[in-house]
């Protein structure tokens, strides 16, 4: 009996041991449908710099006389990211009240919740600069919530300069969008990759997602076409014109040069390359056996594979880039150039548009929608236009997002999945164009030059 | 006298007649002419109407052509949509007229060219000083255009905590939706978007409801999906599933929460 209890004991020690462990936190909420589903009422104060503005410093260098510049910059930059995220009601500057709140300690948050401004929530901080650092706090209340209502709370420090301020108001942004916005992450540090021939050749060019910050990326003097941005946001491949013709090139981000691509460049024609979610494989199409096919090679340019045979050119492959397991592309087996998909393996073809004139895939983040450049009623005597339509790949329904406004090609979804970038060609002249993915909020980003084919980085 | 005149009458015919004759020569070209084009004009009608009976491919005519000429289902976009249904019986959908804007009042001309005559002093204009009486109060009318007046419908994001910490056991939970309500309204909103209202049966009757729990871990990924009150209704109960499971991620649970786990029920009401 003794021995049986002197045997048990390890295992009672083991079972009080469990049952002393605290129990795993949780909570339960309830909630449902009919209860709202309203844009958020955002209120961006003007951040605190120590400055009031009109009022000459009385201790001179106790401010950095940049001061004023840089909070213009990014009380500009936070207030246009909220409004072009898409999910907020921002309130205009005007209905704000005229104080700016630099801590939780200076908030009076029922002056904010009240009318006119009536803000569901609202951004303030302070900004300041000492020395060569730029310090910013920024905080999001919840003005109704009066027992707790900070939602978020972010300092950052970067270098004293207005792309530095710049920059902060995007991040800051970023962050209030994916808390708010139920995990999606905002869109505001993204870039967007174009042709643009305003340097007198086709050269690749890199914005701000909001048309800020436009720089060349490539000088090859040559034409260059369809920039894909890696998944990673290190290296570019896109299509240029040498003397062995149309070739793949890859360009490297990270080391400010180009890296070869051996897969790109074995003759005929290479174009439209598009990367795969994961970034390993790099899908394009090329003429070296004939007919334009699709191909897919690693990034590193080894072991190319055609994924098509048809009778027809096949081109403008895009990956499905949830699960890199389809590939979309545009296809003239029947005629006039149509959207199809299949599996990455080259089986399981399915057509997806009916007529027209239908080009330009990009597939949204989430897989389930394509994104094209479609001309319903092509032809002579039937005056369609080039717009741009969301289709909704399993049920085959779609949207028309542009109407009426030119002709509009190369959509390209941001990560976000709640915008799209376009070039839209109005009396012979291409200019880039964003929208939210229901078609409204149109934004032209470029303005001077030809501006073709954008491309959205993946984050 | 010209020539012609000169001419003896037999000459006169004898010329005449040969001019007709070379114009009934000209007539035979232009008779052939207008026959090719009579019969190429008929080929094309023809070949338009047999070929209307034999063409089999109809890509990029003017035909709407195919089954997908269908609205898009655009609450599936990561958007909000912009009008929430409006539950309130009292709201109209057709508000009044907005009233139209009062004439502006003309303004009295200046003559802007007249030369303004030196030393003429302007008659001061005499002030009326009538005595103040009581005069009778004209109802002011109501310049508004009358809407049905709601509050705009936002879920209430305060609610006063109600923890319960007096007894000899703390359980310091059960505050979340009032610590975190824009977290709650994150959750409504993603799945609200995901929940397609076409999958369901359109017999259901209307206001039945099913309930789905799932669980959102740490990382904000919600798993153990199960119908929690079922409507009696599998197309509802299997809609307000899959709408859920659609959900990569709610973004992660507010960092201060010190939550494992956040158990929610979500109600769908067809």
């Amino acid at each position: 009996m003794k021995r049986a209890l002197q045997h048990l004991f390890p295992v009672l020690l083991v079972v009080l041991a469990l049952s002393s462990k605290p129990a795993l936190a949780q909570d339960w909420v309830h909630t449902g449908t009919n209860l709202g589903n309203d844009r958020i009422r955002i209120a961006a104060a003007d951040f605190n710099s120590g400055v009031v503005p009109g009022a000459r410093s009385s201790a001179p260098g106790s401010v950095n006389p940049e001061t004023p510049a840089l909070k213009a910059v990014f009380d500009a930059t936070l207030y246009s990211d909220l409004s072009n995220a898409g999910i907020f009601d921002v309130v205009s500057k005007s209905m704000i009240p005229a104080v700016s709140p630099g801590s939780p300690q200076e908030i009076n948050l029922a002056q904010w919740s009240a009318a006119p401004s009536s803000a569901a929530m609202v951004a303030f901080g302070a900004l300041s600069v000492a020395g060569d650092k730029l310090t910013v706090s920024g905080w999001l209340f919840d003005t109704r919530n009066t027992s707790s209502p900070q939602v978020l709370a972010r300092q950052y420090s970067d270098a004293v300069s207005q792309e530095a301020a710049r920059l902060t108001a995007h991040k800051f942004a970023d962050e209030i969008i994916s808390t708010l916005g139920g995990g999606i992450n905002g869109i505001a540090e993204t870039k967007i990759y174009f042709v643009s021939s305003r340097g007198g050749s086709k050269e690749i060019w890199a914005m701000d997602y909001d048309g800020q910050n436009q720089h060349a990326v490539t000088h090859l003097g040559a034409i260059s076409l369809s920039p894909r941005i890696s998944p990673d946001n290190s290296r570019l491949a896109f299509a240029s014109l040498g003397k062995e013709g149309w070739s793949i090139r890859m360009y490297s981000l990270d080391l400010g040069r180009q890296v070869s691509f051996p897969a790109g460049t074995v003759g005929g024609s290479n174009l439209s390359p598009a990367w795969s979610g994961d970034g390993l494989k790099l899908a394009f199409s090329s003429s070296r056996s004939g007919d334009p096919e699709i191909w897919v090679a690693d990034v590193s340019g080894s072991s190319p594979h055609k994924l098509t045979s048809f009778r027809g050119p096949d081109v403008s492959p895009v990956w499905n880039p949830k699960t890199n397991a389809q590939i979309a592309w545009v296809s003239g087996r029947t005629g006039l150039p149509q959207i199809y998909t299949m599996d990455q393996d080259g089986a399981n073809v399915s057509r997806l548009t009916d007529g027209g004139y239908a080009i330009s895939p990009s597939w949204s983040p989430n897989g389930q929608f394509l994104a094209f450049s479609w001309n319903r009623k092509y032809g002579p005597g039937d005056p369609g236009g080039q717009d741009i339509y969301v289709m909704d790949i399993a049920s085959k329904r779609w949207l028309q997002l542009t109407h009426e406004a030119g002709s509009n090609d190369f959509p390209s979804w941001a990560p976000d999945g709640r915008h799209i970038v376009f070039e839209r060609t109005v009396g012979g002249h291409a200019e880039i164009w964003s929208m939210l993915a229901d078609g409204t909020e149109q934004h032209q980003l470029t303005k001077s030059g030809n501006n073709t084919m954008p491309n959205w980085s993946w984050k | 006298m010209t020539a012609a005149s000169r001419e003896r009458p037999s000459e006169q015919i004898d010329r005449l007649e040969r001019e007709l004759g070379r114009s009934q020569e000209r007539l035979g070209p232009t008779v052939g002419s207008l026959v090719l084009h009579g019969a190429l004009a008929g080929g094309l009608v023809l070949y338009g109407m047999i070929g209307g009976f034999f063409h089999h491919n109809t890509w990029g005519g003017a035909a709407s052509g195919g089954a997908i000429e269908v609205k898009l289902v655009s609450s599936a976009l990561p958007l909000p949509a912009d009008h929430p249904p409006n539950e309130n019986v009292l709201a109209t959908e057709t508000p009044s007229e907005a009233p139209a804007q009062p004439t502006p009042k003309e303004e009295k001309a200046v003559d802007e060219t007249a030369i303004p005559i030196s030393g003429k002093v302007e008659k001061p204009k005499p002030e009326t000083t009538q005595p103040k009486t009581q005069q009778h109060q004209q109802p002011v009318e109501d310049n508004r255009a009358h809407y049905g007046e709601q509050q705009a419908a936002s879920m209430a994001r305060s609610t006063q905590a109600q923890n319960a910490t007096n007894g000899p056991v703390s359980i310091a939970n059960g505050d979340f939706g009032s610590r975190y309500p824009w977290y709650v309204a994150a959750i409504n909103r993603m799945v609200s978007q995901n929940w397609y209202r076409a999958e369901v049966d359109q017999h259901t009757a209307k206001g039945s409801k099913a309930t789905v729990y799932f669980r959102i871990n740490r990382q904000g990924v919600p798993s153990d999906f199960k119908i929690f009150t079922s409507s009696g209704n599998s197309t509802l109960d299997r809609s307000g599933l899959r709408a859920a499971e659609r959900v990569d991620s709610f973004g992660p649970l507010p960092s201060d929460s010190n939550l494992q786990y956040l158990d929610v029920t979500y109600d769908f009401t067809y």
